[in-house]
């Protein structure tokens, strides 16, 4: 892998080149921190993680699938404008990742592939946990990004990871420094960060505790939308109140973790209980993806467990189970 | 039986290799598509769209029951008996139907109305437009059949799917040997494809149990009862034999108990799902039942592939 070296006042004008060519994509804070376009390079925010996974951006809240009147359809246009994005975490660079494995390989859905297509994936790492609640440590995360920012301090040492990587570099070259040091394998991991200490939680299927803490839940969905790697969704028709016959068929984001999620007719709930779901999202996370695509989904951000308005900590939770086996 | 295993395996491996070959490539995604080809590549995804569904046009519409009707449409596709196709209206919406039919010609769906879109569909008459995409899923493994007497259970609406089977039969009857047909019913306003049972009762043995007491004066042999009383008092032996369910949920339960304690083997068990859909191309989740997407790799699951079926 090409690692370059950048002094920090290079950096800063690799960023305003950057956003005077492209949309430049990046963490900003406002009352929460969360990615946005940028105007001006300053209000990037490098200390904490984004409150809200940058997955948005590719895998849309709502995405109108076609316009139709009457019985005729409307394909939509995909934008191919270019853009960068800058300062995404590991976790979340894996997370997109899995993303592209469910939507690019496992199917061909081109709404998410126009997004990704003209996108350029900008690395920054961390340099300790960004949050207590971080556990990438304990999942197997890969190099997953066109360009690594590692900083050092004084200046950034840079991985190249791709091809669009490095032909963005190509085009920006006058910018870095070929640099002889390597980034060492335990540079790129995050320290703190490993608290779930269960690889395996197949066996733990039947334990009782999974109702523990379960029975706080509000069944909101708060920690599906702010996971990076949750991809579920509806889909359905909104028309013109103008013109009842013409509109829009839109997919939205959704939540397994509400009860209307398996809901068939007849009103059959087939994931009725509480328990049930939250240990669907956790299984999902954990063993299923792993069955399907060779890999856990999860990426340890620790976002649903930030962001639960009761703080279920499903890592404890397990951690706590596997003690209680040992036992 | 045998076969049945070797196949799965095939399909087992079929995946992994492929995965690991997505695994290997790490940024796979980020190396196969420089810059220069990102609009190329949309190009050829908006080709094959596969959320984008085609108009076809309705040409019988055969009311079944008060609230369970047939529609005809002039659809020609290749499809597996047991697969699924996405039906919409637009401005109400879609959802997931069950080809009942084994035709190249046309498909026909058995539609019962429990919810907006479906209520929509059954205003739908002779020259009337829907949108369709699919076929979709994975459907009843016919192969397997060669050899073994096939027994067909279903129950109300979940008969439908099944007519595709029986459909199937008919198609290549040579390469079939007997056929027994189970249907349970709630009451004899319930029965749907009276038609077909009638013609079915000629070349099959159909036994037909209805929840409620029996008014009706049909000739074919019919009973007050579940499908299992019918299974019990017509002593169904395991021996070279493949079950294809289909109905409601509770259904599915005592009908898997009861051959369980005939002592069938899980892979003598062919089990349709109903699951909530939207996607249909494996990403939307709804589906899921332990991992596995009942659009893409049901709905017909063996039943050792989904066990577990009871609790989720």
């Amino acid at each position: 892998m090409l690692t370059l070296k950048q002094e920090k006042k290079r950096f800063r004008e690799f960023l305003e080149a950057l956003s005077d060519s492209y949309e430049l994509i990046a963490p900003v804070k406002r009352e929460l921190v969360k990615f946005d376009a940028i105007k001006n390079i300053n209000d990037i925010h490098f200390e904490k993680n984004s409150y809200f996974p940058v997955k948005e951006f590719f895998f849309k809240k709502r995405e109108v699938l076609f316009t139709f009147n009457g019985n005729r359809i409307l394909e939509p246009k995909f934008e191919n404008k270019e853009r960068v994005f800058f300062g995404i975490r590991k976790c979340d660079l894996n997370a997109i990742k899995h993303q592209d494995i469910v939507f690019m390989q496992g199917a061909n859905d081109p709404y998410y592939i126009a997004e990704r297509e003209r996108s350029f994936l900008l690395g920054y790492h961390c340099n300790e946990a960004p949050s207590e609640y971080c556990f990438c440590g304990s999942l197997e995360l890969e190099d997953y990004f066109d360009m690594m920012f590692y900083d050092k301090g004084d200046h950034m040492l840079v991985e190249i990871g791709s091809e669009k990587g490095m032909a963005l570099y190509k085009k920006f070259s006058g910018f870095f420094e070929k640099s002889t040091r390597l980034i060492a394998q335990h540079e790129k991991k995050i320290p703190g960060a490993d608290r779930l200490k269960v690889k395996d939680i197949g066996p733990l299927y039947d334990n009782p505790d999974w109702k523990k803490g379960v029975d706080i839940c509000l069944s909101c969905g708060a920690c599906t939308a702010l996971c990076p790697t949750c991809y579920c969704f509806d889909i359905h028709d909104e028309v013109k109140m103008s013109n009842p016959g013409s509109g829009e068929r839109v997919r939205e984001w959704s939540s397994c973790q509400l009860p209307e999620f398996s809901r068939v007719a007849g009103n059959h709930v087939f994931r009725n209980e509480r328990e049930q779901r939250f240990k669907h999202r956790i299984y999902h996370q954990l063993d299923y993806f792993k069955e399907k695509y060779g890999i856990q989904m999860c990426v340890g951000c620790g976002r649903c467990i930030e962001g639960c308005p009761t703080r279920i900590d499903f890592v404890q939770i397990i951690n706590e189970m596997k003690e209680g086996e040992k036992r | 039986m045998k076969k049945a295993n070797s196949n799965k395996k095939k399909r087992k491996t079929a995946r992994k290799s492929k995965i690991s070959k997505a695994s290997k490539n790490k940024n796979s995604a980020s190396r196969e598509n420089p810059i220069k080809k990102s609009p190329a590549i949309s190009k050829k995804t908006r080709n094959s769209n596969p959320y984008i569904p085609k108009p076809y046009k309705v040409i019988d519409y055969h009311k079944e029951t008060p609230d369970n009707f047939t529609l005809t449409v002039d659809m020609k596709i290749k499809h597996d008996p047991g697969q699924f196709v996405q039906v919409s209206i637009p401005g109400i919406g879609e959802c997931p139907i069950s080809i009942c039919s084994d035709s190249d010609e046309y498909i026909q769906l058995n539609i019962r109305e429990v919810g907006n879109v479906t209520r929509a569909l059954s205003k739908l008459r002779k020259g009337d437009v829907i949108l369709i995409r699919g076929p979709y899923g994975r459907g009843y493994p016919m192969q397997y059949l060669n050899g073994n007497d096939v027994v067909v259970i279903g129950g109300g609406c979940g008969v439908a799917p099944l007519k595709s089977v029986i459909d199937y039969i008919e198609n290549h009857r040579a390469d079939y040997r007997n056929v027994l047909l189970i249907l349970g019913y709630r009451s004899d306003e319930d029965i749907i494809f009276k038609r077909e049972i009638a013609e079915w009762d000629k070349k099959y043995k159909v036994h037909m149990t209805l929840d409620k007491e029996v008014h009706s004066h049909i000739c074919y042999d019919m009973r007050a009862g579940f499908v299992t009383d019918a299974m019990n008092s017509l002593h169904l032996s395991k021996d070279n034999k493949i079950v294809f369910v289909c109905g409601p949920p509770v259904m599915i339960r005592n009908v898997i108990a009861n051959l369980k304690e005939k002592g069938f083997n899980d892979d003598q068990i062919f089990i349709s799902a109903e699951r909530l859909m939207y996607c249909a191309i494996g990403i939307c989740c709804h589906c899921m039942i332990r991992g596995k997407y009942t659009c893409v790799d049901g709905p017909v699951f063996r039943y050792d592939e989904i066990k577990e079926l009871k609790t989720d």
